[in-house]
């Protein structure tokens, strides 16, 4: 055993009395094994790793049970011991590259200062060490790596030599907290292939902490779910996925989509509340009573319900035996299908940012301007719902922006046939747009009801003040809150309650389009599920367009009738969602495609990685914007001559030079085992 | 009430509160509850000893330290307070305006601060009321104005960031006038800063008016303003300490009793805090 992890419990004094982080945590972590330690946001899954390295930032009222790394028992262990223990025998990986390395030290110094805390080794010694580790972790060109800053690569290269730092003294354990969730879909799934080959070639140990049960299954060898603080399941990933045990785990794995989502109809489950764990107080017989759908008093409630062996499972749930095998969510997926009349068209809309200054101005120097849009184009019809796609920087929100009059473009807009001259406010209540995070985007110092008669009062002015209120009610009750919300203040709401208060306020416009910018990306999946049926519902009763995006491809299939992929700054393939399963795709939406990890036991996902980085984006490229990083390019021409824009069918372009017909010869994306229904 | 609640809870708040309360009460009922007349001279009981008769002792002319400390309060502490009004409403407008319009106004607006800010306060104050004349309401503005920079960069710079959040975005794309989005989206979040901000100010206002005092520019004799007690006392100091240590004291205590309300006042005011 690498590290063994018993009865181990953990409690924070704060001003509110005592709160439960962690209670009665068993787990051990072979050598050789990576453990995948998977949970929603609160569950206590980063305090665990907190606890592993003896580093916690709460102020602790009561801490019993035992962690121990190999020999030495962590739980005892004196600050000196444990500095010394960090970076040689327990590494950290951290999710965010960009703030774990020190911005005023080269690469090559990060690694080298911590190969020679722990190891007498020159300074000439410890660069070809270096030198090694970087090409182990499979940077290019480690020699010019070493003298760069982390300013001067990318995202994804940052976390490659965080990964680098974790393992230079070569570790008995090395804790991953969260690696891949700050990067982009293609990054993140090269990241986890170098993590695999690692976990082969240098036998790595390691604890894997994620949100994102489809990055766990991919690299762990044992999954274990953790809700409020204690675990109630660990199994192997593809016994989880296909028979979970325990109840929480059922329901969070009813609310994940899947790409088999299309060919078998499955809705996604929602949460029936969100109501958090119990932290304080009594300690319940079984955490996940208050929200467990098959919990009976009788069995539940006589003692406290512990981790056991059922099968291939670690359950803590008292009735694990007798539960149904397989939680079916009622009806099926179905799409209620958009009017033929179109409401928004944006034709070639171009977005620059100018960042020369007046300095520049003066010295008639032409300062460096990022091409944010390049001429995209859309277009909705009424009660469509429209998929935006791509990685960060393709665009996408500055395509939101722009058509909710937030940034200035070059290009054409049309609404109802009708061209529009400028944004006005009539143009303005017609579009509205719902943004990421609503922590920042509802006004902390205005409550629910005056964020709500906002719009109201600018759009809908003859609404006396009596009608304004019940309106505010009204709109309370289409987004499933009570209607005393509208006293409350935003932070006293929960994060899915504040993203329906947003959506409440766009609704309140009686908008014919709604922008949702990556509004379900900070969301817990139960929530995302939960949103997401809104909104379906939403556009049934009022027939509105929605233009929904996201860089989480799975969730379109729930609820976009079409997908546009976005690429450097312009669209580069539409298609129906129902065409999603077969191709042809464009090179980049293949990959896009491929990399969105899955949890379905019936589906095998084609691998498909990009190379290379995102080229810069302050010059118009000649060619491809895609060509330095396709596949399946075609030297010149593809690097010389801008693309076609080729229909495969009717409703589905792709801008490439292949021939939609040659696309489709690529073997499909999705194996799809047939299921007996 | 629960607002003052929170307040007294944070160990800072309550002592803040209660020597502001203090400190005001004095201004406000000082000269009716002194036990003395401040102007009165006992020429017997010259430099005098804190005793029963004189609870603070007396000065070089016999007049009773306590009741003058109470009697100067209300000049005091309500200049100070008016010089830091002054100072917040013409800092704030001019740095919320130019944060939330942005560009070149921003830049030309900024510049001018910084140059005033160049000139170090009492040396700008000096400027003003050589240009005003010399009288107390005349020290007032001037210190006013000259604060009024620095609490411009404090709002500007806060007025920055709240102008890059989403509510704001929000209210510009459902098509509201920047009266509105002034007013009622960034002024309410930028305002906790800035009366942390102004409290401690009020403590650098009272000292300041006593340095104008002290030089002879703002309060004139007899008058028992802090900072003029203490530039007379000086030439006593070796005679008695006590004409200085009562009226700095009281300088020390005001001051420490703002500042520890600002400390108080940025928990409470955090809208994310419990209530």
């Amino acid at each position: 055993m690498v590290l063994e992890v018993s009865n181990y419990s953990l409690t924070y004094g704060t001003a509110a009395g005592d709160v439960r982080i962690l209670t009665d945590i068993n787990l051990h972590i072979g050598s050789g094994e990576i453990l995948g330690l998977v949970g929603e946001s609160g569950s206590a899954k980063s305090s665990l790793a907190n606890a592993i390295l003896r580093d916690l930032p709460g102020q602790v009222t009561d801490e019993t049970g035992e962690i121990t790394l190999k020999d030495i028992d962590l739980m005892s262990a004196t600050p000196e011991v444990l500095q010394d223990l960090h970076g040689r025998r327990i590494a950290m990986v951290f999710q965010n590259a960009a703030l774990a390395l020190d911005p005023v030290q080269t690469l090559g110094s990060h690694v080298i200062e911590t190969l020679q805390c722990h190891e007498p080794l020159t300074q000439a010694q410890a660069e070809t060490k270096t030198a090694e580790l970087l090409a182990l972790v499979g940077l290019p060109d480690h020699q010019a790596m070493m003298k760069r800053y982390p300013h001067e690569v990318s995202g994804g290269e940052k976390q490659r030599v965080v990964v680098a730092l974790a393992l230079a003294c070569q570790p008995d354990l090395i804790l991953f907290d969260e690696p891949t969730s700050a990067l982009d879909a293609t990054t993140a799934a090269t990241l986890l292939d170098l993590l695999h080959s690692l976990k082969k070639t240098a036998g790595i140990s390691g604890l894997f902490i994620s949100h994102d049960l489809g990055t766990v299954a991919d690299i762990a060898d044992r999954v274990s779910v953790i809700y409020g603080g204690q675990i109630v399941e660990t199994a192997a990933p593809d016994v989880l996925f296909s028979d979970p045990c325990h109840p929480y785990t059922k329901s969070l794995l009813a609310s994940l989509p899947r790409p088999s989502d299309s060919r078998t109809g499955r809705r996604l489950s929602s949460a029936p509340s969100n109501a958090p764990p119990p932290r304080t107080g009594a300690l319940p017989a079984c955490i996940y009573s208050h929200l467990c759908p098959h919990h009976d008093p009788q069995i539940c409630d006589t003692s406290a319900v512990r981790l056991r062996q059922i099968d291939q499972h670690l359950v803590s749930c008292a009735r694990a035996e007798i539960l149904p095998q397989r939680t079916e969510t009622d009806g099926a997926l179905t799409l209620v299908p958009p009017k033929d009349a179109q409401v928004l068209m944006a034709r070639d809309i171009n977005v620059r940012f100018n960042s020369a200054s007046w300095v520049d101005r003066i010295l008639r120097r032409k300062g460096a301007s990022v091409l944010a849009l390049n001429g995209a184009s859309i277009s909705l019809n009424r009660g469509e719902t429209l998929g935006l796609v791509g990685e960060s920087g393709c665009g996408k929100s500055t395509l939101a922006r722009a058509l909710a009059g937030l940034t200035p473009f070059n290009g054409t807009i049309t609404l109802d046939g009708s061209p529009v001259a400028q944004m006005d406010k009539a143009y303005r209540e017609r579009v509205q747009i719902i943004f990421q995070n609503p922590d920042a985007s509802l006004n902390p110092r205005h409550t629910i009801g005056t964020i709500l008669s906002r719009p109201l009062k600018l759009y809908r002015t003859s609404l006396s003040a009596q009608e304004r209120a019940q309106e505010i009610t009204a709109i309370l009750q289409r987004v499933r809150l009570p209607a005393s919300y509208a006293s409350r203040y935003p932070h006293q709401l929960s994060g899915g309650e504040k993203q329906r208060v947003a959506i409440a306020r766009a609704l309140a416009a009686n908008p014919d389009v709604i922008i949702c910018d990556e509004i379900t990306s900070g969301l817990d999946a139960s929530v995302q599920a939960a949103i997401v049926a809104l909104l379906r519902e939403i556009q049934q009763t009022t027939q509105a367009a929605i233009i929904f995006i996201t860089h989480d491809l799975a969730i379109l299939r729930h609820i976009a009738h079409r997908i546009a992929v976005m690429y450097l700054g312009d669209i580069i393939e539409t298609r129906t969602t129902a065409t999603l399963d077969h191709g042809p795709y464009h090179p980049y939406t293949e990959a896009l495609l491929s990399s969105s990890p899955s949890i379905d036991p019936d589906t095998q996902t084609r691998r498909v990685r990009l190379s290379g980085n995102l080229p810069t984006r302050t010059t118009k490229l000649q060619g491809c914007p895609f060509s330095s990083r396709c596949q399946h390019k075609q030297d010149a021409l593809c690097k010389d001559t801008p693309p076609p824009v080729q229909s495969a069918t009717a409703e589905h372009t792709i801008t490439c030079h292949i021939a939609p017909t040659d696309l489709a010869k690529h073997a499909p994306i999705w194996t799809f085992t047939e299921t007996p229904s | 009430m629960s607002f003052l609640k929170t307040l007294i809870r944070h160990p800072q708040g309550a002592v803040g509160l209660f020597l502001t309360a203090l400190v005001l009460t004095m201004a406000a009922i000082g000269p009716s509850i002194a036990p003395l007349d401040p102007e009165t001279m006992h020429f017997a009981n010259r430099f005098e000893p804190p005793s029963a008769e004189f609870l603070l002792g007396t000065d070089w002319f016999g007049r009773d330290l306590l009741s003058r400390m109470m009697v100067g309060a209300q000049s005091t502490v309500l200049l100070a307070l008016l010089a830091t009004i002054i100072a917040t409403t013409i800092g704030a407008l001019i740095g919320i305006i130019s944060g939330y319009l942005g560009g070149w106004l921003d830049e030309g607006i900024m510049r001018i601060v910084d140059a005033i800010m160049a000139i170090p306060g009492l040396l700008f104050a000096l400027l003003i009321i050589s240009a005003l004349g010399t009288s107390a309401l005349n020290a007032v503005i001037a210190i006013g104005i000259a604060f009024a920079p620095g609490m411009a960069r404090i709002s500007r710079s806060v007025t920055l960031q709240i102008r890059a959040l989403d509510y704001v975005s929000a209210a510009r794309s459902r098509g509201e006038n920047s009266l509105w989005i002034v007013l009622a989206e960034i002024l309410p979040n930028v305002a906790a800063p800035i009366i942390v901000e102004a409290t401690i100010r009020v403590a650098f206002a009272i000292m300041t008016l006593a340095t104008l005092s002290f030089l002879g520019l703002g309060a004139q004799p007899p008058s028992p303003e802090w900072g003029l007690m203490i530039s007379q006392g000086r030439e006593h100091m070796f005679r008695s300490p006590w004409p200085i240590i009562v009226p700095g004291g009281a300088i020390a205590l005001v001051a420490i009793g703002f500042n520890l309300l600002g400390d108080g006042l940025r928990d409470v005011l955090n809208p994310k805090s419990e209530h």
